[in-house]
């Protein structure tokens, strides 16, 4: 019983937090952040097995998030709504709770052949070319959304906000937070079981030592095809879950700056580490969150110190320049971000008896 | 039929001949040497033969199976394993992760099985970690299971580089300089030792080696190399007083 | 054909720019080996100083009320070496901490960018989002040549990328610190060992990508005068991919992939609808890049055992 404490935990902690939902304790926007911490755990977890374990320096993920958001919401407003596009809703709307999840499988899938695009250049180049090739990627991806009309082009798609409808018409239950935490769930169980099996463990060997890897029987070039194809899959299921807690997306959402966001998380989690980027995530989340608050506290404070001339307001856009500061510093103290290429349950040994991670 | 049977051999990089009409055969469980001065293409042959380098011309044949062209990873599921010059451990990997991982060819298993943790999974999983633990057990490094390759000494690292070779069972070990970086009586340890890897693990051993102590005591037959050329071969004492070979080590004193 | 060649015109003047930009990212990666991604940034920081300078210099009201052509003489050397010193602040300040307590190079990658970040949102924070202009610092001459027209200012802005090169190809083939900067590509411990410090060479680097950065900033603010705290990032990234198709670490590289980039942006932007710029842009880099995948000038990657 001890050894499942903390799964235990993490189920209640669900529960209790869909509960809350319901009975609508919670308010819209602490729920929207909540879910958004949540989309923000998938996206850097899955980032984290290629820049992470596999060592390669992927800077293109928001381009995976872009294919899955927007491969899962045209399938979504095809499947469930009446739309312009497709016509008639291929399905019921009652079915929408349940054929859900193949929704989130095609984009999932439409993301992981994206990542083929990159896995395939990775079999000749490494880390700084491939950085360039995913960068490149990224542009190509949200380039090519933007030109299709049909979509919307540059000025974005909606209607996904129907099929979550749909489904709390069935029944009523905060559905995205629902599908968030499954999606995490998913998530980090997939990338845990993955690299603590042998074969996962050749996309370490690729890593810290791809001539040995390649010589003592791993097939590299395959351990790549899978590593790319799986984590921007995942980085897919982060798009299209963003989609549906939206009901709106468009293409400059996911351009490199939320690709390096998702950098952020990974190298301030540490490199390798599913339990550190996840606290990355939260963390970082959580401090562009707070940052609306204190800001404009600041900007308060300041003026009545007179620290600020009367004409100047401190606004929004400190954020970004607080953030980076704030990184930059950390990494100052802790290069090898918060756990390095441990989990917590490295760092804190104890955590093991309360803890099976299968 | 020969275990392994290279014929004439010739692989150019660029305007670099490195290897010229390289011809060689070994047999089921013999034990054999490959020597040559520095820069002479014995780790070349090694290369070519793990197919690191696609040969310019020649064949290689493994019990009785043209290899060259496959990737190494396919040369090494047939059953040739390899140790480096220079050790290539995953130091970030436990020792015991190290060895397991040389038994991807023998897996079993494939992605999906992984994800939902299937009865195969579990299986294969288990007769892994068995086989490393195994192996470990047979080459004294059990102790170290754990403990990550960086943090050993070098003589451990060795042999942990070895024993990750012999994990994948191999019925050919190519031996890259083993006794690199030993000093002499460590070098008798590591005689004894290969001596004793031949006739535990019932394969055939080909190595390149400097150190002539060893390469006198193992070898039943000897090749030697300079300048990419076969310039000698034969029983290791006929060898030895081969006067081309000796030209070839301590240089021509005609000039 | 007339067309043609007014773009092609166009294209060397896109690809001057772009390849100002990349030779900071490769000499420094040359060097370093480490991406500076604030380098787009410093850019544009160079051009903000650009206008600093030259309003300040022309202001009538103000100390000095130079004429347009001396101010401009000395606008190119001040943000030239102010911007210098910003490239080299963030090595100082960012970087070299980080290197010396041997941090995964990556973090340093990441550091960069978030210097990058901190430059245009910092601009935007404290300028405001104002747009400003700088103001024009030489008289404009239209020059017909056939069919095409060249500006006597696209004319300067080639001229000097081309005189860059050739003072950098110079500074790096023939000078000592030239010499320096390649060994230590090769090399990095081996180069105290010939009495030449590292840092110097590194900073060296930084000032002269910097700087010729900084220069660029100054060519494009004139060439378009509307200011912009993120032209730096878009451009940066831009830069950044044809320093790597034309081979990073490679001065020629960076030349060839600015121009390249240009002409083949140019191109699709006047034969096809501009939207498909960098669909068509990047998938041709690409390609090139499948084709070579160390870059035009780029050596082959070898694995040795």
């Amino acid at each position: 019983m001890q050894r499942y404490a903390i799964n235990i935990l993490l189920c209640v902690a669900a529960v209790v937090l869909i509960v809350l939902a319901q009975t609508e304790t919670l308010d819209k926007y602490v729920l929207n952040i909540i879910m958004l911490i949540g989309i923000n755990c998938i996206f850097a977890v899955s980032l984290n097995l290629v820049n992470g374990y596999m060592g390669e320096f992927s800077c293109g993920h928001g381009g995976f998030m872009c294919v899955g958001a927007y491969v899962g919401s045209l399938l979504s407003v095809a499947f469930f709504t009446d739309s312009k596009l497709f016509g008639a809703a291929l399905f019921a709307p009652e079915l929408a709770p349940f054929l859900f999840p193949l929704v989130l499988f095609g984009a999932m899938l439409a993301a992981a052949l994206a990542g083929l695009i990159v896995a395939l250049p990775s079999f000749h180049t490494r880390d700084d070319y491939l950085a360039i090739i995913t960068i490149a990627a990224n542009y190509i991806i949200i380039s090519i959304i933007e030109n299709i009309d049909a979509i919307g082009g540059s000025r974005g798609f909606s209607g996904m906000k129907k099929t979550v409808n749909a489904m709390s018409d069935l029944i009523d239950l905060p559905w995205m937070l629902i599908w968030t935490l499954i999606g995490v769930f998913v998530c980090v169980v997939v990338i845990r079981r993955l690299m603590t099996s042998t074969y996962g463990k050749g996309v370490s060997a690729v890593c810290q030592n791809e001539v040995a890897a390649e010589m003592m029987g791993v097939n590299t070039n395959h351990v790549k095809i899978m590593a790319f194809m799986v984590s921007s899959g995942l980085g897919g299921l982060a798009g299209v879950l963003y989609a549906h807690v939206y009901g709106y997306v468009n293409a400059q959402s996911f351009n490199l700056l939320k690709s390096t966001e998702g950098l952020v998380m990974v190298y301030l989690g540490g490199m390798g580490s599913i339990t550190g980027v996840l606290m990355a995530a939260v963390a970082f989340t959580l401090l562009v969150e707070l940052l609306r608050f204190i800001i404009p506290g600041l900007n308060t404070v300041f003026h009545d110190l007179n620290l600020l001339p009367a004409s100047y307001q401190l606004d929004q856009i400190w954020t970004w320049v607080i953030i980076p500061l704030t990184l930059i510093l950390l990494m100052q103290f802790r290069p090898e971000g918060f756990l390095g290429n441990r989990e917590l349950t490295h760092v804190f040994p104890r955590l093991k008896r309360w803890i099976t991670l299968k | 039929m020969p275990l392994l049977e290279i014929s004439g051999l010739t692989q150019r990089f660029g305007g670099l001949q490195a290897l010229t009409d390289f011809s060689f055969q070994l047999e089921e469980h013999q034990l054999v040497g490959l020597i040559g001065p520095n820069g002479a293409g014995k780790t070349t042959v090694f290369n070519i033969v793990s197919g690191f380098y696609k040969p310019t011309e020649g064949n290689i044949v493994f019990d009785g199976r043209r290899i060259n062209g496959l990737k190494p990873h396919q040369i090494t599921a047939l059953g040739i394993a390899r140790t480096f010059q220079n050790i290539r451990l995953w130091n970030a990997m436990t020792v015991l992760d190290n060895i397991r991982l040389a038994r991807t060819p023998q897996l079993g298993y494939n992605f999906l099985d992984t994800i939902l943790r299937t009865a195969r999974y579990r299986q294969a999983e288990k007769a892994i970690e068995n086989r490393a633990r195994e192996v470990l057990e047979m080459m004294k490094l059990s102790d170290i299971a754990e403990e990550f390759p960086k943090n050993l000494p070098y003589g451990l690292q060795r042999r942990v580089e070895l024993a990750r070779a012999l994990a994948g069972k191999p019925r050919l070990l190519l031996l890259d300089e083993p006794a690199a970086g030993l000093n002499s009586s460590d070098a008798d340890d590591l005689i004894r030792f290969i001596r004793w890897i031949h006739d535990e693990f019932k394969l055939s051993i080909w190595m390149i080696e400097h150190q002539m102590k060893v390469v006198m005591s193992l070898c039943q037959h000897l090749t030697v190399i300079d300048f990419g050329c076969v310039i000698a071969s034969g029983e290791p004492e006929e060898v030895r007083n081969n006067p081309d070979v000796i030209k070839a080590y301590l240089g021509d004193d005609t000039l | 054909m007339e067309f043609f060649l007014q773009q092609c015109v166009n294209a060397l003047q896109w690809g001057s720019f772009y390849a100002l930009i990349a030779l900071g990212y490769t000499l420094v990666y040359g060097v370093l080996r480490l991406i500076n991604f604030a380098h787009g940034d410093v850019f544009m920081v160079g051009a903000y100083l650009a206008f600093f300078i030259s309003t300040g210099l022309l202001a009538p009201e103000g100390m000095f009320g130079f004429s347009r052509e001396l101010a401009l003489i000395l606008t190119i050397p001040l943000t030239m070496i102010l911007t210098s010193l910003v490239g080299v602040t963030l090595e100082r300040v960012a970087y070299r901490p980080l290197m010396r307590k041997g941090a995964h190079r990556l973090y340093v990658v990441i550091t960069a960018l978030m210097c990058g970040l901190i430059l245009e949102n910092g601009n935007l924070a404290l300028l405001g989002a104002s747009r400003r202009t700088l103001p024009e610092l030489m008289d404009k001459a239209v020059y017909h040549i056939g069919g095409i027209t060249v500006t006597n200012l696209k004319l300067f802005v080639v001229l000097a990328a081309i005189l860059v090169f050739f003072i950098l190809h110079f500074i790096v083939t023939r000078t000592r610190m030239g010499m320096a900067m390649r060994a230590v590509s090769w090399d990095k411990f081996a180069l105290p060992l010939m009495g030449i410090p590292l840092d110097r060479v590194v900073v060296f680097t930084f000032v002269l990508g910097s700087s010729v950065a900084g220069l660029g900033g100054l060519l494009f603010a004139m060439s378009y005068p509307v200011l912009d705290p993120y032209m730096g990032a878009t451009t940066g990234w831009k830069a950044f991919i044809a320093a790597v198709v034309g081979g990073i670490g490679d001065i020629r590289g960076a030349f060839v992939g600015g121009f390249l980039l240009a002409i083949v942006e140019v191109m699709v932007a006047a034969f096809l609808p501009s939207t498909y710029r960098d669909l068509y842009a990047f998938s041709i880099l690409l390609l090139i890049l499948w084709h070579r995948p160390t870059g035009i000038f780029g050596k082959p990657l070898t694995a040795k055992i």
